[in-house]
């Protein structure tokens, strides 16, 4: 059966290139979501198997989205993967702090970006 | 998996940047804009944030679509404007240089 996945990410193009990655390399079904707020909701609405979620969103940002994933009950168990265009160590680490199980890193390659999320989750 | 298809994902990929090609010259019209106003020491406050969120975006998604060197570009925009006071004077024509050569790198992968 198809991994399920909910991508989180206020910026369209990042999120339909990372669902074309998905769908196409991996055969992957995605779910997307364009704000924090609506990706509780779906992530509750769909349970999928993952989430990537995007760190800089206006609104709700991604570290607040992911505790409020984990305070609620349906969605606490979901694995929670950040995606993030920022380079610097300190913010690496503040991210690693959170408590996902992986910080990955814009621009991720499509080719290869199912493999990343499959090898942390131990999908392979 | 499903078999990875690399020319599919290839073709597709060229089709999503023929989509989103306005939203990307959009976020380096911002650039330039930035660049020139600083120039004329007029940058706004509102102006170097949008700059700093046009470069954090543009750094995010041109190594997508295999531009590399558009990132590191993009990157080092996002750096200069989000200084706590803004860009140094003294890099003022660093800034336009950046962004026209973003220009150029995106309408050469047209």
């Amino acid at each position: 059966m198809a991994h399920k996945i909910l991508i989180i990410d206020d910026e369209e193009d990042i999120r339909e290139v990372a669902a074309l990655s998905l769908e196409t390399v991996a055969g992957w079904d995605v779910v997307m979501a364009n704000s924090g707020a609506q990706g509780l909701a779906r992530a509750i609405e769909y349970q999928p198997d993952a989430i990537l979620l995007d760190v800089m969103m206006p609104g709700m940002d991604g570290p607040t989205t992911f505790r409020e994933l984990r305070k609620n009950p349906a969605t606490a168990r979901i694995p929670v993967l950040l995606l993030t265009a920022k380079v610097q160590s300190s913010d690496q680490r503040r991210f690693a702090d959170l408590g996902v199980e992986a910080v990955l890193f814009k621009p991720f390659d499509p080719l290869t970006l199912s493999t990343q999320i499959a090898s942390v989750l131990g999908w392979n | 998996m499903a078999a990875a298809g690399q020319p599919a994902l290839s073709q597709a990929l060229d089709r999503m940047w023929n989509r989103f090609l306005p939203e990307i010259e959009e976020r380096i019209a911002i650039l330039e804009t930035a660049a020139a106003e600083f120039a004329a020491l007029t940058l706004s406050t509102e102006q170097c944030e949008a700059a700093t969120s046009a470069a954090h975006k543009l750094a995010g998604v041109l190594g997508i679509f295999g531009l590399a060197r558009g990132t590191d570009l993009a990157r080092e925009l996002e750096n200069l404007y989000s200084r706590p006071n803004g860009p140094e004077p003294a890099i003022g024509a660093r800034l336009a240089s950046l962004a026209a050569e973003l220009r150029t790198m995106i309408e050469s992968r047209r």
